[in-house]
């Protein structure tokens, strides 16, 4: 039983985080609890506030209680929190101390200075219930995203909390390992643990959740019932600014103009092979052309080669010895590194400068004030032309990567999982970049796995698989069907089907 | 992106003990950078320089230990043989290359044998052995913990520049060290804040006696290397 009475919260230095008003809430044992609502609308503070994290490690103005089975977490320290209440966050990379898989699902157990022969048969009966056992005594630094969020749950459960509380688990993930996540957490629940999980995506938990409570601003606006929430028309849940609750009601979604407004040019790739050592993601495409001028989604499963193949389309990769022919013009790897522009999943790596206009300048071939000026009002960052790229918030940084971008007027443009954890509003405002850098006679390709970003702003889809390409299709009636097949799993629409 | 380098830290083939592991890389930094070359110098520096040889053997990285021998041989060659017969500029030359690379690279290959074949947890509970204080053993551990981290964030941030342009010889070669720093530096400290909050939820901190899983303790090999690497310490102290 949690309860939380009159929770107001301001975070001490804030830095876009948003704050908690007057918040009371009470979630029975057993409960699966959804927490919804845009970004900055204070689901991640309301989990720190269940975890312990705030007051214990992020400081602010907080006052209400929260009881947690009679006991006031904000009271006892965080290490005694930590018996009763297990987080997993939203990015893999930093949730480890370890460094070795086993180690680190021992590592809460040792905390707590369980005896030995507990924890190892602990990490057995785990490494059982969420099939983990090939992952057992790996490097973390050899794990895909969805392995170490697998490896992050198996250590909080090891715990054996009451309480699960998830904070955006899913942003980085997969269909495959996000459909592994969600029978994990029906595994949770059929074992009677109360689970807290704020989510931007929503589709695979919403069968799931008992109660899903949305958010703004700080406040609880409403409160629905599971089955209640289910039934929210696509419209309320735009409106919400939610993302949507069935994959499958996409089939049914408007083809947009833009989606047939690709010209018929053509590049050719040839010799794109590539592997690394002692690693199973291999690249393997003798011959095959691509679009040119459109807005290419690249979809496969985890070890498709998605990203690989980017990283050798940009030139990253100096082994490969692929080509790319563009009207009889030849691209080697370091020339494409001069012609493409890749924005990263983690854009903080590549923003360098101390303003947003440095930012700009160090991209051009020869530097041109005004030039940047105008690329910068394009995309509505003129603004922000003085301030130091760091402490821009995600999305605003995205811009100033893809602003960069335009200004090195490079015609090849790569992002890595660009809408990974962002709201249906950040989702469509990169739909819509997408759409600017297409009137600019750009082409584009993008490593997704959000098929409401494919749907709002690509044109073709290229399927990889097992390091070779699958299909190239438009996305037209029938390509957004084949998409939209590889995304769901075919079980759901099987049972979707029998009921 | 090749990471492989701290993908073998799970299966080190000849198992230490961190202490023996700590001991030889002390005795190593002390001796090889405290340097000497006359008396027993002569005969303990290149012995002890082996240490690294025989590490880098045992694990199977054949490739590395060949090229550690050619650079360590030839450097302790070049300071046995050539810097008596050299003068001028080419005296001070290898002088100072010699000097340089037969201080520093053994140093660097124990610190890299170190990091690479510990497990965090298999450290900590070494410490504890020691009775060192959990203020020392904890940010220790985390630095162990942060190598590879930052050897991740470093690769993602050098394809950036090399995509921008940004190299030396290039453009804004003058700035190319802030442009390095800055990014791995605001990265490194995001990731090292969600790293405290989490391993706080997991109970680290928690004022009981930490138990552990993992193998700590000597063998047979620990003993042998021990006493290899501290007779020569002391053999170099007191002659």
């Amino acid at each position: 039983m949690i309860k939380l009475n009159h929770i107001n919260f301001n975070y001490e230095n804030s830095t876009g985080a948003c704050g908690l008003h007057d918040i009371n809430l009470s979630i029975n044992k057993g409960e699966v609890l959804l927490l919804c609502g845009e970004s900055g609308c204070g689901k991640t503070t309301l989990t720190r506030i269940i975890n312990g994290l705030i007051p214990h490690y992020y400081w602010g103005n907080l006052t209400g209680d929260i009881l947690i089975n009679g006991k006031n977490v904000s009271k006892i320290p965080l290490y005694e929190t930590a018996e009763m209440v297990g987080s997993v966050f939203q990015n893999p990379r930093s949730q480890f101390f370890n460094v070795d898989t086993t180690s680190e699902l021992a590592f809460g157990c040792e905390n707590m200075g369980l005896p030995a022969e507990i924890i190892n048969n602990r990490i057995n009966r785990i490494a059982g219930d969420l099939r983990l056992k090939d992952l057992l005594g790996r490097s973390i630094f050899a794990l895909s995203g969805g392995q170490k969020q697998k490896i992050a749950c198996g250590s909080v459960a090891a715990l054996e909390p009451d309480v699960f509380v998830l904070d955006e688990p899913s942003s980085n993930l997969d269909a495959e390992a996000t459909r592994e996540l969600k029978n994990l957490i029906t595994l949770w629940k059929s074992q009677g643990k109360t689970i807290i999980i704020a989510e931007h995506r929503l589709h695979y938990l919403w069968e799931l959740a008992d109660r899903v409570v949305y958010m703004d601003k700080g406040r609880i606006v409403k409160t629905f019932s599971g089955t209640a929430f289910s039934r929210l028309p696509k419209s309320e849940l735009d409106h919400m600014g939610l993302r949507v609750l069935n994959l499958e009601s996409l089939f049914n979604a408007p083809l947009s103009n833009f989606q047939t407004s690709a010209t018929n040019e053509m590049l050719s790739l040839y010799d794109f092979h590539h592997s690394y050592p002692r690693c199973h993601a291999t690249l393997n495409i003798a011959n095959a052309s691509l679009p040119k001028q459109a807005v290419v989604a690249i979809i496969g499963e985890n070890g498709a080669g998605k990203t690989t193949f980017a990283r050798c389309l940009c030139g990253f990769e100096k082994k490969c010895p692929g080509t790319l022919y563009d009207e009889g013009a030849c691209f080697q790897g370091k020339d494409r590194l001069k012609n493409c522009f890749m924005v990263m999943q983690d854009v903080n790596h590549q923003l360098f400068t101390e303003s947003v206009f440095d930012e700009l300048a160090i991209s051009m071939e020869n530097e041109d004030n005004d030039e940047v000026l105008n690329i910068l009002e394009s995309l509505d960052l003129l603004s922000l032309k003085d301030l130091h790229p760091m402490s821009l918030s995600g999305g605003q940084k995205q811009r100033v990567a893809i602003a960069c971008a335009v200004a090195s007027r490079r015609p090849l443009i790569l992002f890595d999982e660009p809408t990974s954890g962002l709201d249906l509003k950040h989702m469509h405002q990169v739909a819509e970049n997408f759409r600017q850098l297409s009137e600019m006679g750009k082409t584009q390709f993008v490593i997704t796995h959000d098929p409401e970003l494919i749907l709002a702003a690509c044109t073709h889809v290229l399927h990889l698989q097992e390091g070779k390409i699958q299909k190239i299709y438009p996305l037209d009636r029938s390509g957004t069907y084949e998409m939209l097949s590889f995304f769901i799993d075919p079980e759901s629409i099987i049972q979707k089907k029998a009921v | 992106m090749d990471l492989s380098a701290f993908a073998g830290n799970c299966s080190a083939r000849l198992w230490l003990d961190p202490r023996t592991k700590l001991i030889m890389l002390l005795v190593v930094n002390i001796v090889l950078i405290g340097g000497g070359h006359s008396g027993v110098s002569t005969v303990i520096r290149p012995l002890l320089a082996l240490l690294p040889l025989l590490l880098l053997l045992a694990e199977y990285k054949f490739k590395p230990a060949a090229l550690y021998f050619i650079f360590i041989a030839s450097a302790m060659a070049a300071e046995t043989f050539l810097v008596s017969r050299t003068q001028g500029v080419l005296n001070l030359i290898i002088v100072i290359a010699a000097g340089l690379l037969s201080r520093f690279v053994p140093v660097l290959v124990m610190g890299y044998y170190m990091v690479t074949t510990t497990k965090i947890s298999e450290f900590v509970a070494a410490m504890e052995r020691l009775h060192l204080p959990p203020q020392i053993i904890i940010p220790f551990s985390v630095m162990l913990r942060f190598f590879p981290t930052v050897a991740e964030e470093k690769a993602a941030i050098s394809d950036a520049m090399r995509m921008r342009g940004i190299r030396i010889g290039g453009k804004n070669s003058g700035a190319i060290i802030e442009y390095r720093i800055v990014p791995l530096l605001m990265s490194s400290v995001k990731i090292g804040e969600e790293l405290s909050a989490a391993a706080l939820t997991r109970g680290l901190g928690k004022p009981v006696r930490r138990t552990n899983i993992c193998r700590v303790g000597f063998g047979p090999i620990d003993y042998g290397f021990i006493i290899f690497t501290l007779s020569l310490f002391f053999a170099w102290i007191f002659y």
